[in-house]
């Protein structure tokens, strides 16, 4: 490991915005580095911070799912029904059921059917959304069971439950991801399914417990979320699905799968909560903060794709910098025999 | 034509890849230019190509200095490649005819609406002055690898060609495909133009080529008409040191049986196959492409479905159905294609190692990594896997040590059986006799190995008996003396009666 921070893990890249983003804010408002307002920067990214987290697994093996706004919307709803005349256990296990269910289909739509996830997801979006509002006739339902708001509203120790939720998920599935077995399926399958599958991983199988994990945390995020406003909407994930993916992208998940790692997308959670934050503490129209949410997204990736060009920037600015040097030429020199892998390889242009 | 290049020189961040190269190449003779990985052959040909600019010396075309600055340039000149990753250049989606006449070239027929017709007959004659038979109506994505090759070589004689570059063109063909493109060499060489010919396979070299360039380095290591070098020379030039023993190979044959395959069927890839091979022997299968000796392994390993037959691993009868059993069995398979179904490249040399004995690491599902490190640093040091660290991510190691990481991940499942289907494919010489140094080791400790090579020199050289497969079929034995090329070619392509 380099200990230049430009060499960071392109999972802890997220974290220079952070921390950039932070410094100005920081200097605009006395109001942002408060310990009131940055337990609010956590308890506001909760929910986003949850889907991602699920989102992590499935985008890791090279899926998507777009589905977990509208399981959040189902399992609340669900849960919030179920209370009315059930106890709180048995309105938590109707709620999780509900998303490990829909993460069931979603998982075996891909695996089984061999539907592309885009396509399977954003179909079961749409039904599990119908099934919200036709559950609930379209309207809003209370919750009075005060186990169930704690969820939301509790603050123990003085910081919000839903802080603590998020810290517990983060390190468990963030351990999950790193430490056992299925977690390196998990990066295994991502990266080449097919060699996974000849080294003896069951590929259906870690595809759909990946879809299993999404749902699941999207229904805990349901949970959450109807928790703290103390009503389940059947439109309340409307649009959640985006702010999730966005999170996972800035914290350096490949999309194409099998790199990335949880803590980055927890970064890239907490950066568009401080973002928001920062907006509304500078008074900034809430109908320009989707503008400069898209722009932070454009930047974050346009750094993780241009980070050859960075680099090479900064070495312009510093030029007593040593050249690093290339990695490659070990033993009989790069793969393929392509003489150097920053180069593309020109195809022919067939012209005249 | 006479192509001259006077002491190209050329450095990537900071890394000089050629050093001085000086080299004439004329129309009308075969080049052939070799050398390991990371010699220099590819950027000499971008160079050559125009796609690359050299940071110092001259390209002199006829006399006159040639200033290429774009692929287009030395198009414009007459100088075409074909890359070993052509199929870059293909649109699937587009019919043969479309292909060939791309871009500008449709206006020839017709400005607002192409006339199909008349650009389907005008291709088929010019696939047919190189005999390509192929239905120019039909998707590009219905040809073989080796018809879109042709296909490419059909495109480049358009542009008033006067130098074919081709990069390891046998590289995905079989034996007869190879042969077909080698009457086109021939073909080519007699209308005027320069081929040069850049290969792995000495084989293939000593057999059409009329001059030979090596590059070590960056460097001419050796230059010379081919009938007066040897293999040895080459080989020796190339590595940069006398080779001896090319194909080290060992005999540690014993008694016991490991596998006995009787009677062994699946669907119409494969009928009546019976195999014994012992512990300690390498057991060669040849044949020409499609003869079904890849799915014989492929059957064993649990990929396709035996329907008929029996096969017993150590005295055990055997259903295996998927990959796990096979694992569990004793099983392991070295795919041919590393990078499509082989190696996950951006995961570490280390977590690539473990990845088929996950479970002894995790006996109860959390990974135990002081084990996991101590035994895959093992296999990089047994096996002599080149790399920085094993947290190095595979893609970035060179093809040889690749290949060496994908033995590792199957000689740390501790086989009893380990088949193995082009194990040196793509792979240069120094690490070649690394990789057969590992397959006798395995032997030595009483593994039992069946290889898969259409690389006909190391099948024979490598194996301690080879049978031979046609259509699907066994049809010979081969052993000791009865043992050569010679013998395993009649019998592989040998018309059924």
């Amino acid at each position: 490991m380099n200990a230049s921070f430009l060499k960071l893990s392109r999972e802890l890249r997220a974290i220079w915005m952070l921390l950039l983003v932070s410094v100005i804010l920081f200097i605009a408002t006395p109001l942002f580095l408060t310990g009131p307002n940055l337990l609010n920067v956590l308890l506001a990214s909760s929910v986003t911070v949850l889907l991602a987290s699920g989102q992590t697994f499935v985008i890791l093996l090279g899926e998507i799912d777009l589905s977990v706004g509208a399981v959040l919307a189902l399992s609340g709803t669900t849960t919030a029904i179920v209370l009315q005349s059930q106890p709180l256990a048995v309105g938590l296990a109707a709620g999780l059921g509900v998303g490990a269910l829909g993460g069931l289909i979603n998982g075996l739509l891909v695996t089984k059917l061999r539907m592309p996830s885009f396509i399977a997801t954003l179909a079961s979006t749409s039904a599990f959304a119908g099934l919200a509002l036709f559950i609930t006739q379209g309207n809003p339902v209370g919750v009075k069971n005060a186990g169930f708001l704690a969820i939301g509203q509790g603050r123990p120790l003085t910081v919000p439950m839903p802080v603590w939720i998020i810290l517990i998920v983060v390190a468990a599935f963030g351990f999950l991801l790193a430490r056992t077995r299925f977690g390196r399926y998990i990066y295994a399958t991502g990266d080449n399914p097919e060699a996974s599958r000849l080294s003896g991983i069951k590929v259906h199988r870690t595809t759909i417990l990946a879809f299993v994990i999404s749902g699941v945390l999207a229904s805990l995020a349901g949970f959450v979320l109807t928790a703290r406003l103390g009503t389940a909407q059947p439109t309340a994930g409307n649009g959640l699905e985006l702010a999730a993916i966005a999170a996972v992208i800035i914290g350096g998940t490949s999309l194409a799968g099998g790199r990335g790692a949880l803590i980055g997308t927890f970064i890239g959670a907490i950066l568009l909560g401080v973002i928001d934050n920062g907006l509304n503490l500078l008074d900034v129209s809430p109908f320009l903060q989707g503008v400069v949410k898209g722009l932070v997204i454009l930047f974050a990736v346009f750094l993780d794709r241009n980070s050859d060009l960075i680099r090479g920037l900064w070495q312009l600015v510093r030029p007593a910098r040593k050249q690093a040097t290339p990695t490659r030429n070990i033993d009989d020199g790069p793969a393929n025999g392509s003489p150097d892998p920053q180069v593309p390889t020109p195809s022919i242009i067939i012209r005249k | 034509m006479i192509i001259e290049l006077r002491d190209i020189r050329k450095s990537f961040s900071g890394t000089e890849v050629l050093s001085g190269i000086n080299l004439a190449v004329k129309g009308g003779e075969v080049v052939a230019l070799v050398g390991e990985n990371g010699a220099g052959k590819s950027t000499l040909t971008r160079i050559i190509s125009g796609a690359h600019a050299p940071d110092s010396g001259s390209i002199v075309i006829d006399g006159a200095e040639a200033d290429l600055k774009h692929p287009q340039d030395a198009m414009d000149l007459g100088i075409h490649v074909i890359y070993q990753e052509f199929l870059h250049n293909i649109f699937p989606q587009l019919t043969v005819a479309e292909n060939l006449f791309t871009l500008d070239k449709s206006a020839e027929f017709g400005r607002l609406f192409v006339n199909k017709k008349k650009m389907s007959r005008q291709a088929r004659t010019v696939m047919e002055t190189i005999g390509l038979h192929a239905d120019p109506n039909a998707l590009a994505q219905t040809l073989s690898v080796a018809e879109l090759q042709m296909l490419e070589i059909v495109k480049s004689l358009g542009h008033n060609i006067r130098m074919l570059i081709l990069d390891e063109p046998t590289a995905a063909l079989d034996e007869q495909e190879s042969e077909r493109l080698f009457e086109q060499v021939a073909s080519l060489r007699g209308a005027g133009i320069c081929v040069v010919y850049i290969s792995h396979r000495l084989e293939e070299v000593f057999r059409i080529s009329d001059r030979v360039v090596v590059l070590r380095n960056g460097k001419v290591a050796l230059e010379g008409r081919t009938e007066q070098l040897t293999e040895r020379d080459v080989v020796s030039a190339m590595v940069g040191r006398e080779v001896d023993d090319f194909y080290p190979k060992e005999r540690h044959t014993r008694d016991e049986v490991v596998l006995s395959v009787r009677g062994a069927g699946s669907g119409d890839r494969f009928s009546d196959i019976d195999l014994e091979v012992h512990a300690g022997e390498v057991l060669g299968i040849g044949g020409v492409f499609g003869c079904g000796k890849g799915d014989v392994l492929r059957a064993l390993f649990g990929l396709l479905p035996l329907t008929g037959g029996e096969v017993f691993l150590a005295g055990q009868r055997l259903p295996v159905t998927n990959p796990q059993g096979a694992i569990a069995a004793g099983i392991a398979y070295i795919t041919p294609d590393r990078q499509a179904e082989g190696l996950c490249l951006q995961q570490s040399v280390s977590d690539n190692i473990s990845l088929a004995s996950l479970h002894s690491f995790s006996p109860t599902g959390l990974m135990q990594r002081r084990p996991e490190m101590t035994s895959t640093e093992e296999v990089i040091s047994g096996l002599r896997i080149r790399t920085p660290s094993p947290g190095t991510d595979v893609g970035h190691l060179s093809g040889g040590n690749q290949q060496k990481v994908l033995f590792g991940r199957w000689v740390l499942t501790k086989p009893k059986l380990l088949l193995m289907e082009e194990p040196t494919r793509g792979v240069d010489i120094g690490a070649k006799t690394e990789i057969y140094r590992i397959i006798n080791e395995q032997a030595a400790q009483g593994v039992a190995v069946i290889l898969v090579s259409s690389d006909l020199p190391e099948l024979v050289a490598m194996s301690d008996r080879v049978v031979v497969m046609r259509q699907g079929g066994l049809v010979a034995e081969l052993r000791g003396a009865d043992l050569n090329q010679q013998k395993l070619l009649e019998h592989a392509l040998e018309s059924s009666v």
